[in-house]
């Protein structure tokens, strides 16, 4: 199945990447070969087998409601941001 | 243009309710950032570092049973949590945890005060996303509002016009408040509404395109957009352009809606089963303990107050859920149904009133006191005008102990209704030469003197003599 152009440019603009000609090229020729070899699945009848969530099987997974201080501060989190202006993570302009 | 169309407006809302949960919904921090500083309630889990794995929080799981209930809906034993994929600065998961196919609470319904039903579809359990604030060229992230959990509640398009919009979002807001499901602080977002409007020509099987107006957090907004929308789609339809499908963002300030992006390219969320969070599987004994946490619902007090109180006159008082509260115990403390009638009165005319609307934070009169107080007014103890100020005096903390009695006599405002007492008052009154050309005007005719005669017995019994009684003697012994 190939990719087209358009499917390409989508899945790009939903992951918030701008991919040059060469790039394209090469994704293109990627997803092709990775979307062929999971089609496999789709040779599998699977009409009654009811379909897996989780592969545990764990249910009813939860916390109390306390509070835990926290391990890490703030200037340790922001540090990790490309640019933080006023004790927030500053970024390009978005509306 | 021939004949003008008829239209028919048809509005759907979704309400986000952020829960009253001390963590957060995957986290173990703070939930309340009221009043604290930016990104200082973030763990790395809301920070989503690699690695990280959310914890669900019981309480919310209990919380949206809760508020399914009050909302006369099906609880969904199993559910399970996805990923809702986006790309913005808000979420920094790049993905939002929600439930977009097994959602906790099912179908149900909310009536409105007019008596009209507005169903449910659901509604479901989610995170909410950070706080962005725009500048010329750069945007700032605030983290601490990162998966606050949410119920979302997703309404059936029942909902014929403004004023029934406005209803339905304040109904919904007393119904989250009263069962404790939110702090409910409409001002700070804690509830946000998402109204779907379209027009169709009045009878039409299918409904027109609808625009969507987004987080709208005032009851007054909510009907002014839904108008101003209504007039804005009838322009388009009249002249026979199309409604586009948009969100719409809603100026108090302009009173208008104003595009905000264009559903055009459908929005692509590839949603997925959650791997990092368990189905829930609630057994029938947990979802009954918690829905029998649900308290007394606006709903029920309509019934329970049907005909001691006015219905307008209790409408006011359901705002304030620990009105109705004690409301109710006054009405069982109480032999006579005047003790909740009077108290109710009290309630939406003396200390809603704006200059007393503060003491709401005081403490409020507890249930003997307002009895008391109210058998002492039915009785002529208390004049109209003492009665409230021994009430508004129940509000200070230094009268906390005391019977409404107690605190009467200490401010000196019972009144004498003791005849034999006040007769003698009266006859005092009437042998002081001072008086005697009003009673002989009295006895011509003249109606008006017997005010300043009242007027002397109230100075003469300090202002404790009931006037209503004091006329009546007087007129007995001026006859």
């Amino acid at each position: 199945m190939d990719i087209t152009e358009k499917e390409l440019e989508h899945l790009a603009s939903l992951s918030n990447l701008s991919l040059s000609e060469t790039e394209k090229t090469g994704l293109k020729k990627d997803l092709k070969n990775i979307i062929s070899y999971i089609s496999q699945l789709d040779e599998l009848d699977v009409e009654n087998v009811p379909p897996t969530y989780q592969v545990f099987e764990m249910e009813n997974v939860w916390r109390d409601d306390e509070i835990k201080p926290m391990e890490t501060s703030r200037e340790d989190l922001l540090a990790l941001t490309v640019e933080s202006f006023d004790n927030q993570i500053k970024v390009p302009k978005v509306l | 243009m021939t004949e003008k169309t008829e239209y028919e407006i048809t509005i759907g809302i979704e309400t986000h309710v952020q829960l009253k949960t001390k963590t957060k919904l995957f986290s173990e921090v703070d939930n309340d950032a009221r009043g604290k500083e930016p990104n200082s309630c973030v763990s790395p889990i809301d920070y989503a570092l690699p690695g990280m794995l959310p914890r669900l929080n019981g309480e919310a799981v209990k919380i949206a049973v809760r508020a399914g209930t009050a909302m006369n809906c099906k609880i969904n034993p199993r559910s399970r949590f996805d990923r809702k994929h986006y790309f913005y600065p808000d979420s920094p998961k790049g993905y939002q945890i929600t439930q977009f196919y097994s959602p906790i609470i099912g179908a149900g319904f909310i009536t409105l005060p007019s008596g009209k039903k507005v169903r449910i579809e659901h509604a479901h359990l989610e995170g909410d996303a950070g706080k962005l604030s725009h500048f010329d060229d750069y945007s700032l992230v605030d983290l601490n509002r990162v998966d606050t959990p949410l119920i979302e509640i997703v309404s059936m398009p029942d909902i014929k016009s403004a004023a029934e919009a406005r209803d339905y979002c304040k109904e919904l807001w007393r119904i989250m408040t009263y069962a404790d499901v939110t702090e409910g602080d409409l001002y700070n977002g804690n509830m946000r509404f998402d109204v779907n409007i379209s027009l169709a020509p009045k009878g039409s099987k299918t409904l027109g395109t609808r625009a969507e107006i987004k987080n709208l957090n005032s009851f007054r907004s909510i009907e002014r957009a839904v108008e101003y929308e209504y007039s804005r789609q009838k322009k388009l339809l009249d002249a026979g352009e199309k409604v586009i499908q948009e969100t719409r963002g809603w100026s108090d300030a302009t009173g208008k809606t104003t595009s905000q992006r264009s559903k055009e390219e459908a929005q692509d969320y590839r949603y997925m089963p959650e791997p990092d969070l368990p189905p829930l599987n609630l057994s029938e004994d947990f979802v009954k303990t918690e829905a029998k946490k649900c308290p007394a619902l606006p709903a029920d007090y309509r019934e329970q107050f049907k005909t001691s109180v006015p219905a307008e006159t209790l409408e006011v008082i359901l705002d304030y859920p620990e009105l109705a509260r004690r409301l109710a115990e006054v009405e069982s403390a109480a032999s006579s149904g005047n003790a909740v009638e009077y108290t109710a009165n009290l309630f939406a005319s003396v200390l809603l009133a704006e200059e007393n609307q503060s003491l709401l934070n005081d403490n409020l009169p507890s249930a003997a006191q307002l009895k008391e107080l109210s058998e002492m007014k039915s009785k002529n103890e208390l004049s109209s005008t003492a009665a409230k100020e021994v009430f508004l005096k129940l509000f200070e903390t230094k009268h906390v102990n005391k019977s409404a009695r107690e605190l009467a006599k200490e401010l000196n405002l019972i009144q004498e209704n003791d005849s034999a007492a006040l007769e003698k008052i009266v006859d005092k009154v009437l042998e002081n030469p001072a008086t005697k050309s009003a009673q002989a005007d009295f006895k011509a005719g003249k109606e008006k003197v017997l005010g300043f005669l009242v007027g002397q017995v109230m100075k003469e019994s300090r202002g404790k003599a009931n006037p209503s009684a004091v006329q009546e003697i007087l007129r007995k012994k001026l006859a």
